[in-house]
Protein backbone atom coordinates (compact mmCIF):
# COMPACT_ATOMS: atom_id res chain seq x y z
CA UNK A 1 0.00 0.00 0.00
CA UNK A 2 1.05 3.27 -0.73
CA UNK A 3 2.97 5.36 2.39
CA UNK A 4 0.02 7.84 2.15
CA UNK A 5 -2.83 5.33 1.99
CA UNK A 6 -4.42 7.37 4.92
CA UNK A 7 -4.80 9.96 3.39
CA UNK A 8 -6.23 8.71 0.04
CA UNK A 9 -8.59 6.81 2.43
CA UNK A 10 -9.89 9.83 3.54
CA UNK A 11 -10.42 11.49 0.46
CA UNK A 12 -12.11 8.67 -1.03
CA UNK A 13 -9.33 7.94 -3.45
CA UNK A 14 -8.51 4.09 -2.65
CA UNK A 15 -8.92 1.37 -5.01
CA UNK A 16 -11.55 -1.37 -3.77
CA UNK A 17 -8.76 -3.97 -3.16
CA UNK A 18 -6.99 -1.39 -1.22
CA UNK A 19 -9.80 -0.53 0.54
CA UNK A 20 -10.61 -3.94 1.36
CA UNK A 21 -7.08 -4.34 2.62
CA UNK A 22 -7.10 -2.02 4.58
CA UNK A 23 -10.99 -2.57 6.74
CA UNK A 24 -8.84 -5.90 7.60
CA UNK A 25 -6.25 -4.24 9.71
CA UNK A 26 -7.01 -3.88 13.66
CA UNK A 27 -6.16 -0.31 13.63
CA UNK A 28 -9.17 0.33 10.95
CA UNK A 29 -11.76 0.57 13.92
CA UNK A 30 -10.39 3.32 15.65
CA UNK A 31 -9.45 5.24 12.21
CA UNK A 32 -13.21 4.93 10.92
CA UNK A 33 -13.57 6.30 14.42
CA UNK A 34 -11.80 9.58 14.31
CA UNK A 35 -13.20 10.05 11.13
CA UNK A 36 -16.42 10.20 12.10
CA UNK A 37 -16.14 11.69 15.74
CA UNK A 38 -14.02 14.23 13.81
CA UNK A 39 -16.78 15.06 11.28
CA UNK A 40 -18.79 16.32 14.28
CA UNK A 41 -15.69 18.98 15.47
CA UNK A 42 -16.47 22.41 14.83
CA UNK A 43 -14.54 25.73 14.66
CA UNK A 44 -15.03 28.54 17.19
CA UNK A 45 -17.51 31.03 16.45
CA UNK A 46 -16.20 34.11 13.89
CA UNK A 47 -18.05 37.09 14.28
CA UNK A 48 -18.36 38.04 10.40
CA UNK A 49 -19.55 41.62 10.88
CA UNK A 50 -17.65 42.87 13.46
CA UNK A 51 -14.49 41.86 12.03
CA UNK A 52 -15.96 43.77 8.70
CA UNK A 53 -16.91 46.39 10.49
CA UNK A 54 -13.14 46.97 11.96
CA UNK A 55 -11.40 46.43 8.25
CA UNK A 56 -13.49 49.26 6.57
CA UNK A 57 -12.61 51.55 9.70
CA UNK A 58 -9.30 51.04 9.74
CA UNK A 59 -9.68 50.93 5.76
CA UNK A 60 -10.54 54.45 5.65
CA UNK A 61 -8.29 55.61 8.20
CA UNK A 62 -5.58 54.21 6.15
CA UNK A 63 -6.94 56.05 3.20
CA UNK A 64 -7.12 59.83 4.92
CA UNK A 65 -3.50 59.21 6.11
CA UNK A 66 -2.59 58.48 2.33
CA UNK A 67 -3.30 62.11 1.51
CA UNK A 68 -1.55 63.70 4.55
CA UNK A 69 1.84 61.45 3.99
CA UNK A 70 1.59 62.17 -0.38
CA UNK A 71 2.58 66.03 -0.28
CA UNK A 72 5.60 65.54 2.04
CA UNK A 73 6.60 62.01 0.30
CA UNK A 74 6.72 64.37 -3.10
CA UNK A 75 8.40 67.04 -1.34
CA UNK A 76 11.01 64.10 -0.28
CA UNK A 77 10.91 63.39 -3.88
CA UNK A 78 11.88 66.70 -4.79
CA UNK A 79 14.61 67.27 -2.15
CA UNK A 80 16.11 63.85 -3.14
CA UNK A 81 16.50 65.10 -6.90
CA UNK A 82 17.43 68.59 -5.30
CA UNK A 83 20.61 67.15 -2.85
CA UNK A 84 21.48 65.24 -5.74
CA UNK A 85 21.61 67.94 -8.12
CA UNK A 86 24.05 69.72 -5.09
CA UNK A 87 26.07 66.97 -5.01
CA UNK A 88 26.39 66.27 -8.33
CA UNK A 89 27.30 69.85 -9.51
CA UNK A 90 29.79 70.44 -6.29
CA UNK A 91 31.95 67.00 -7.67
CA UNK A 92 31.64 68.08 -10.92
CA UNK A 93 32.78 71.49 -10.00
CA UNK A 94 35.50 70.10 -8.12
CA UNK A 95 37.23 68.15 -10.34
CA UNK A 96 36.99 70.69 -13.01
CA UNK A 97 39.38 73.10 -10.61
CA UNK A 98 42.51 71.91 -8.85
CA UNK A 99 43.39 74.40 -6.28
CA UNK A 100 46.38 75.12 -3.84
CA UNK A 101 46.73 78.14 -0.83
CA UNK A 102 48.86 78.33 1.47
CA UNK A 103 48.88 80.07 4.91
CA UNK A 104 50.95 82.67 6.81
CA UNK A 105 54.71 81.55 6.86
CA UNK A 106 53.92 78.40 4.15
CA UNK A 107 55.25 77.73 0.82
CA UNK A 108 54.08 75.06 -1.18
CA UNK A 109 55.65 73.57 -4.69
CA UNK A 110 53.24 72.69 -7.31
CA UNK A 111 53.98 70.74 -10.61
CA UNK A 112 51.02 71.64 -13.36
CA UNK A 113 49.89 68.86 -15.83
CA UNK A 114 52.11 69.89 -18.34
CA UNK A 115 55.24 69.90 -15.67
CA UNK A 116 55.51 73.63 -15.45
CA UNK A 117 56.52 74.42 -11.91
CA UNK A 118 55.14 76.77 -9.67
CA UNK A 119 56.51 77.57 -6.22
CA UNK A 120 53.57 79.61 -4.26
CA UNK A 121 54.54 81.75 -1.46
CA UNK A 122 53.12 82.71 1.88
CA UNK A 123 49.59 83.89 1.81
CA UNK A 124 48.64 82.92 -1.96
CA UNK A 125 46.04 81.05 -3.70
CA UNK A 126 46.58 79.18 -7.08
CA UNK A 127 43.59 77.56 -8.93
CA UNK A 128 43.32 75.79 -12.48
CA UNK A 129 41.13 73.47 -14.64
CA UNK A 130 42.62 70.30 -15.05
CA UNK A 131 40.10 69.26 -17.67
CA UNK A 132 40.50 72.07 -19.73
CA UNK A 133 44.09 72.05 -19.44
CA UNK A 134 44.88 70.90 -23.13
CA UNK A 135 43.44 73.55 -25.01
CA UNK A 136 43.98 76.19 -22.14
CA UNK A 137 47.05 77.00 -19.96
CA UNK A 138 45.53 79.11 -17.79
CA UNK A 139 45.60 79.64 -13.85
CA UNK A 140 44.42 82.19 -11.53
CA UNK A 141 46.59 83.23 -8.85
CA UNK A 142 45.92 85.05 -5.41
CA UNK A 143 49.58 86.72 -3.95
CA UNK A 144 52.68 85.75 -5.09
CA UNK A 145 54.34 82.99 -6.87
CA UNK A 146 57.38 82.11 -8.90
CA UNK A 147 56.73 80.15 -12.35
CA UNK A 148 59.03 77.98 -14.57
CA UNK A 149 57.14 77.71 -17.59
CA UNK A 150 57.51 74.58 -19.95
CA UNK A 151 57.27 75.95 -23.58
CA UNK A 152 53.95 75.13 -25.48
CA UNK A 153 50.98 77.16 -25.74
CA UNK A 154 50.55 80.15 -24.69
CA UNK A 155 50.75 80.30 -20.74
CA UNK A 156 48.03 82.86 -18.79
CA UNK A 157 48.56 83.79 -15.22
CA UNK A 158 45.25 86.34 -14.37
CA UNK A 159 45.23 88.04 -11.04
CA UNK A 160 42.74 91.04 -10.06
CA UNK A 161 45.16 93.01 -10.82
CA UNK A 162 46.40 91.91 -14.28
CA UNK A 163 46.66 89.39 -17.03
CA UNK A 164 50.18 87.98 -17.44
CA UNK A 165 51.19 86.00 -20.82
CA UNK A 166 53.91 83.85 -21.74
CA UNK A 167 55.15 81.15 -24.24
CA UNK A 168 57.87 79.54 -21.80
CA UNK A 169 60.00 81.50 -19.32
CA UNK A 170 60.54 81.88 -15.78
CA UNK A 171 58.80 84.63 -14.19
CA UNK A 172 57.65 86.41 -10.48
CA UNK A 173 54.38 87.53 -10.16
CA UNK A 174 53.19 88.82 -6.75
CA UNK A 175 49.66 90.42 -6.78
CA UNK A 176 48.37 91.80 -3.31
CA UNK A 177 46.19 94.38 -2.30
CA UNK A 178 47.25 97.93 -4.76
CA UNK A 179 50.21 96.15 -5.30
CA UNK A 180 51.25 94.41 -8.38
CA UNK A 181 54.50 93.25 -9.71
CA UNK A 182 55.99 90.99 -12.19
CA UNK A 183 59.77 90.31 -12.20
CA UNK A 184 61.06 87.80 -15.54
CA UNK A 185 63.73 86.24 -15.45
CA UNK A 186 63.97 84.59 -18.63
CA UNK A 187 62.31 84.93 -21.94
CA UNK A 188 59.56 87.18 -22.72
CA UNK A 189 56.66 88.06 -20.61
CA UNK A 190 53.55 90.04 -21.69
CA UNK A 191 51.60 91.95 -18.78
CA UNK A 192 48.23 93.64 -19.17
CA UNK A 193 46.88 95.76 -16.87
CA UNK A 194 43.41 97.58 -17.39
CA UNK A 195 43.94 96.48 -21.42
CA UNK A 196 47.05 98.45 -21.66
CA UNK A 197 49.56 95.48 -22.92
CA UNK A 198 53.61 95.75 -21.82
CA UNK A 199 56.39 94.00 -22.95
CA UNK A 200 58.70 92.25 -20.13
CA UNK A 201 62.20 91.10 -21.24
CA UNK A 202 64.13 89.00 -18.92
CA UNK A 203 65.93 90.86 -16.34
CA UNK A 204 63.24 93.28 -16.51
CA UNK A 205 60.78 94.21 -13.85
CA UNK A 206 57.39 95.42 -13.58
CA UNK A 207 55.62 97.54 -10.44
CA UNK A 208 52.46 98.89 -9.82
CA UNK A 209 51.61 100.67 -6.45
CA UNK A 210 48.67 101.91 -6.77
CA UNK A 211 47.58 102.54 -10.17
CA UNK A 212 51.14 104.11 -10.26
CA UNK A 213 53.66 101.41 -12.96
CA UNK A 214 57.43 101.73 -12.81
CA UNK A 215 59.76 99.65 -14.38
CA UNK A 216 62.99 98.19 -13.07
CA UNK A 217 66.11 95.98 -13.61
CA UNK A 218 66.43 92.25 -12.26
CA UNK A 219 68.74 90.05 -12.76
CA UNK A 220 68.51 88.04 -15.74
CA UNK A 221 68.63 84.21 -15.35
CA UNK A 222 67.73 84.66 -11.71
CA UNK A 223 65.44 84.00 -9.03
CA UNK A 224 62.90 85.81 -6.94
CA UNK A 225 65.22 86.26 -3.63
CA UNK A 226 62.43 84.67 -1.58
CA UNK A 227 62.82 81.51 -2.82
CA UNK A 228 66.44 81.62 -0.84
CA UNK A 229 64.70 82.47 1.77
CA UNK A 230 65.15 86.20 1.78
CA UNK A 231 62.58 89.33 1.08
CA UNK A 232 63.98 91.97 -1.00
CA UNK A 233 62.92 95.19 -1.54
CA UNK A 234 63.36 98.28 -3.98
CA UNK A 235 62.46 101.70 -3.62
CA UNK A 236 59.10 100.22 -2.01
CA UNK A 237 56.96 101.61 0.79
CA UNK A 238 57.28 100.60 4.14
CA UNK A 239 53.68 99.40 4.60
CA UNK A 240 54.31 96.80 2.21
CA UNK A 241 57.16 95.76 3.42
CA UNK A 242 55.71 94.94 7.09
CA UNK A 243 52.56 93.58 4.86
CA UNK A 244 55.52 90.78 4.44
CA UNK A 245 56.97 90.20 7.05
CA UNK A 246 53.40 89.83 8.16
CA UNK A 247 53.22 86.52 6.01
CA UNK A 248 56.67 85.63 5.95
CA UNK A 249 56.63 84.96 10.04
CA UNK A 250 52.93 84.84 10.78
CA UNK A 251 53.19 87.58 13.30
CA UNK A 252 50.97 90.52 13.80
CA UNK A 253 52.97 93.75 12.79
CA UNK A 254 51.91 97.04 14.31
CA UNK A 255 53.79 100.78 13.31
CA UNK A 256 54.06 103.85 15.94
CA UNK A 257 55.00 107.20 15.53
CA UNK A 258 56.34 106.01 11.50
CA UNK A 259 56.12 107.19 8.35
CA UNK A 260 54.90 103.76 6.32
CA UNK A 261 55.01 105.25 3.28
CA UNK A 262 58.52 106.13 3.41
CA UNK A 263 60.62 103.99 0.63
CA UNK A 264 62.45 101.12 2.18
CA UNK A 265 65.40 99.32 -0.34
CA UNK A 266 66.71 96.05 1.40
CA UNK A 267 65.85 92.47 2.19
CA UNK A 268 65.34 90.47 5.66
CA UNK A 269 65.50 87.00 6.39
CA UNK A 270 62.16 84.95 6.22
CA UNK A 271 63.75 82.61 8.09
CA UNK A 272 65.22 84.03 11.89
CA UNK A 273 62.49 86.48 12.97
CA UNK A 274 65.05 88.72 14.97
CA UNK A 275 67.19 89.09 11.98
CA UNK A 276 64.63 90.05 10.12
CA UNK A 277 63.43 92.71 12.35
CA UNK A 278 66.59 93.84 12.87
CA UNK A 279 67.04 94.40 8.56
CA UNK A 280 64.32 96.28 8.97
CA UNK A 281 64.50 98.32 11.91
CA UNK A 282 68.37 99.49 11.61
CA UNK A 283 68.24 101.41 8.15
CA UNK A 284 65.38 103.21 9.11
CA UNK A 285 66.97 103.88 12.39
CA UNK A 286 63.85 102.74 14.15
CA UNK A 287 63.05 100.32 17.03
CA UNK A 288 60.91 97.47 17.43
CA UNK A 289 59.12 95.52 20.31
CA UNK A 290 58.51 91.39 19.68
CA UNK A 291 56.08 90.13 22.13
CA UNK A 292 54.95 86.56 21.71
CA UNK A 293 53.42 86.74 18.23
CA UNK A 294 53.47 90.90 18.11
CA UNK A 295 55.85 93.13 16.84
CA UNK A 296 55.45 96.95 17.29
CA UNK A 297 57.99 99.27 15.58
CA UNK A 298 58.31 102.67 16.64
CA UNK A 299 60.20 105.80 16.66
CA UNK A 300 63.52 106.04 18.83
CA UNK A 301 62.90 109.04 20.03
CA UNK A 302 59.20 107.87 21.10
CA UNK A 303 58.70 107.36 25.16
CA UNK B 1 -14.85 35.49 -14.41
CA UNK B 2 -14.51 37.79 -17.29
CA UNK B 3 -15.57 40.93 -15.54
CA UNK B 4 -13.68 39.97 -12.64
CA UNK B 5 -10.85 40.28 -14.69
CA UNK B 6 -11.29 43.99 -15.27
CA UNK B 7 -12.31 44.53 -11.82
CA UNK B 8 -9.76 44.95 -8.89
CA UNK B 9 -9.51 44.44 -5.87
CA UNK B 10 -9.65 48.07 -5.11
CA UNK B 11 -13.54 48.00 -6.08
CA UNK B 12 -15.81 47.70 -2.90
CA UNK B 13 -17.95 44.82 -4.84
CA UNK B 14 -14.69 42.38 -5.41
CA UNK B 15 -12.84 43.34 -2.42
CA UNK B 16 -16.32 42.39 0.24
CA UNK B 17 -16.27 39.32 -1.90
CA UNK B 18 -13.38 38.07 -1.31
CA UNK B 19 -13.83 38.84 2.21
CA UNK B 20 -16.72 37.07 2.03
CA UNK B 21 -15.27 33.97 1.09
CA UNK B 22 -11.86 33.98 2.58
CA UNK B 23 -12.78 35.40 5.73
CA UNK B 24 -13.85 32.65 7.99
CA UNK B 25 -11.32 30.57 6.69
CA UNK B 26 -7.92 32.67 7.52
CA UNK B 27 -9.70 32.90 10.90
CA UNK B 28 -10.06 29.28 11.36
CA UNK B 29 -6.23 28.43 9.71
CA UNK B 30 -4.73 30.55 12.00
CA UNK B 31 -6.90 29.43 14.94
CA UNK B 32 -5.95 25.50 14.23
CA UNK B 33 -2.40 26.79 14.19
CA UNK B 34 -1.81 28.43 17.27
CA UNK B 35 -5.97 27.92 19.23
CA UNK B 36 -5.61 31.74 20.29
CA UNK B 37 -8.86 33.58 19.08
CA UNK B 38 -7.76 36.98 19.70
CA UNK B 39 -4.63 35.79 17.14
CA UNK B 40 -6.96 34.67 14.62
CA UNK B 41 -9.17 37.91 14.89
CA UNK B 42 -5.91 39.71 14.28
CA UNK B 43 -4.41 38.14 11.50
CA UNK B 44 -8.17 38.48 9.38
CA UNK B 45 -7.80 42.39 10.34
CA UNK B 46 -4.06 42.49 9.55
CA UNK B 47 -4.52 40.42 5.92
CA UNK B 48 -7.66 42.31 4.88
CA UNK B 49 -6.22 45.70 5.46
CA UNK B 50 -2.93 44.61 3.73
CA UNK B 51 -4.74 43.63 1.15
CA UNK B 52 -6.77 47.04 0.55
CA UNK B 53 -3.62 48.61 0.92
CA UNK B 54 -1.89 46.66 -2.10
CA UNK B 55 -5.60 46.41 -3.60
CA UNK B 56 -3.60 47.70 -7.39
CA UNK B 57 -0.84 45.38 -7.25
CA UNK B 58 -2.72 42.08 -6.23
CA UNK B 59 -5.12 40.26 -8.61
CA UNK B 60 -8.33 39.01 -7.90
CA UNK B 61 -7.45 35.73 -8.35
CA UNK B 62 -3.99 35.90 -6.25
CA UNK B 63 -6.12 37.59 -3.26
CA UNK B 64 -6.41 34.32 -1.30
CA UNK B 65 -2.80 33.29 -1.70
CA UNK B 66 -1.74 36.81 -0.98
CA UNK B 67 -4.43 36.59 2.40
CA UNK B 68 -3.52 33.12 3.43
CA UNK B 69 0.87 34.57 3.26
CA UNK B 70 -0.02 37.89 5.35
CA UNK B 71 -1.70 36.14 7.87
CA UNK B 72 1.24 33.41 7.81
CA UNK B 73 4.20 35.60 7.82
CA UNK B 74 2.30 37.72 10.82
CA UNK B 75 2.77 35.05 13.03
CA UNK B 76 5.91 33.52 11.36
CA UNK B 77 8.40 34.66 14.41
CA UNK B 78 5.81 34.27 17.24
CA UNK B 79 7.38 31.90 19.94
CA UNK B 80 5.86 28.36 18.63
CA UNK B 81 6.27 26.62 21.63
CA UNK B 82 2.97 27.76 23.21
CA UNK B 83 0.56 25.47 24.25
CA UNK B 84 -1.94 24.79 22.21
CA UNK B 85 -5.40 24.30 24.16
CA UNK B 86 -8.14 24.13 20.80
CA UNK B 87 -11.60 24.05 21.95
CA UNK B 88 -14.50 22.79 19.74
CA UNK B 89 -17.86 24.12 19.70
CA UNK B 90 -19.78 21.16 21.14
CA UNK B 91 -22.40 19.42 18.91
CA UNK B 92 -22.23 15.85 20.61
CA UNK B 93 -24.79 17.28 23.51
CA UNK B 94 -27.40 16.94 20.51
CA UNK B 95 -30.53 14.97 22.31
CA UNK B 96 -30.77 11.77 20.75
CA UNK B 97 -32.37 8.64 21.58
CA UNK B 98 -28.95 6.51 21.99
CA UNK B 99 -28.30 5.01 25.53
CA UNK B 100 -26.30 6.68 28.06
CA UNK B 101 -23.55 4.12 27.95
CA UNK B 102 -22.62 5.08 24.13
CA UNK B 103 -22.59 8.81 24.79
CA UNK B 104 -20.45 8.39 27.28
CA UNK B 105 -18.19 6.36 25.15
CA UNK B 106 -18.69 9.03 22.47
CA UNK B 107 -18.09 11.94 24.94
CA UNK B 108 -14.71 9.81 26.44
CA UNK B 109 -13.33 9.08 22.40
CA UNK B 110 -14.33 12.58 21.77
CA UNK B 111 -12.33 14.14 24.58
CA UNK B 112 -9.07 11.65 23.80
CA UNK B 113 -9.41 12.80 19.78
CA UNK B 114 -9.27 16.74 21.35
CA UNK B 115 -6.03 15.50 23.34
CA UNK B 116 -4.59 14.23 20.56
CA UNK B 117 -5.32 16.89 18.49
CA UNK B 118 -3.66 19.02 20.55
CA UNK B 119 -0.54 17.33 20.78
CA UNK B 120 0.15 16.92 17.16
CA UNK B 121 3.00 19.55 15.05
CA UNK B 122 1.50 22.23 14.25
CA UNK B 123 1.15 21.61 10.33
CA UNK B 124 -0.50 18.37 10.79
CA UNK B 125 -2.91 19.25 13.10
CA UNK B 126 -4.00 22.42 10.54
CA UNK B 127 -3.81 20.02 7.98
CA UNK B 128 -6.33 17.78 8.87
CA UNK B 129 -8.36 20.44 10.11
CA UNK B 130 -8.71 22.28 7.51
CA UNK B 131 -9.26 19.70 5.61
CA UNK B 132 -12.26 17.81 8.38
CA UNK B 133 -14.10 21.07 9.26
CA UNK B 134 -13.61 23.41 6.47
CA UNK B 135 -13.80 20.75 3.70
CA UNK B 136 -10.73 22.13 2.23
CA UNK B 137 -9.07 20.13 -0.77
CA UNK B 138 -5.86 19.23 -0.52
CA UNK B 139 -4.70 21.20 -3.49
CA UNK B 140 -6.19 24.08 -1.68
CA UNK B 141 -4.46 23.00 1.87
CA UNK B 142 -1.22 23.16 -0.47
CA UNK B 143 -1.96 26.07 -1.58
CA UNK B 144 -2.40 28.04 1.51
CA UNK B 145 0.95 26.13 2.92
CA UNK B 146 2.64 27.33 0.10
CA UNK B 147 3.94 23.70 -0.13
CA UNK B 148 2.85 20.68 -2.60
CA UNK B 149 -0.06 18.40 -2.67
CA UNK B 150 1.99 15.48 -2.06
CA UNK B 151 3.67 17.33 0.89
CA UNK B 152 0.22 17.39 2.49
CA UNK B 153 -1.30 14.21 2.02
CA UNK B 154 2.14 13.11 3.68
CA UNK B 155 1.43 15.19 6.55
CA UNK B 156 -2.49 14.03 6.77
CA UNK B 157 -1.37 10.73 6.51
CA UNK B 158 0.90 10.98 9.79
CA UNK B 159 -1.58 13.19 11.20
CA UNK B 160 -4.05 10.23 10.73
CA UNK B 161 -1.37 7.63 12.09
CA UNK B 162 -0.34 9.38 15.52
CA UNK B 163 -3.88 10.57 16.08
CA UNK B 164 -4.72 7.09 16.03
CA UNK B 165 -1.35 5.81 18.37
CA UNK B 166 -2.69 8.33 20.81
CA UNK B 167 -5.86 6.90 21.39
CA UNK B 168 -5.02 3.30 20.97
CA UNK B 169 -2.26 3.85 23.40
CA UNK B 170 0.32 2.69 20.80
Amino acid sequence: MQDNYLAKWLNDELTDAELAEFKKSEAYETYQKIKATASQLESPEFDMDKAWESIDQTKTVKETKVFILSPFKRFLRVAAVVALLIAGSFFYLSTLNESFSTEYAENKFITLPDTSEVILNAESELAFSKNKWDTNRNVDLKGEAYFRVAKGKKFTVETAQGLVTVLGTQFNIESRENFFEVTCFEGLVSVTINGEETKLPAGNSLMTIAGNSTMSKAMVNGEPSWLSKESSFKSIPLHYVLDELQRQFNVEVNAKNIDTTQLFTGSFSNENLELALKSISLPLQIKFNLDGNKVLFYAEEAP
Amino acid sequence: MKADQQLNVCEEQVYKRVFNETSKTIFNYIYYKFGNEEKANDAVQEAFVKLWENCAKVAPEKAKSYLYTVANNLYLNVIKAEKVRLKYADTTLKTTNESPEFIMEENQFKEKLDNALNSLPENQRTTFLLNRIDGKKYAEIAEMEGVSVKAIEKRMHLALKSLREQIDGI
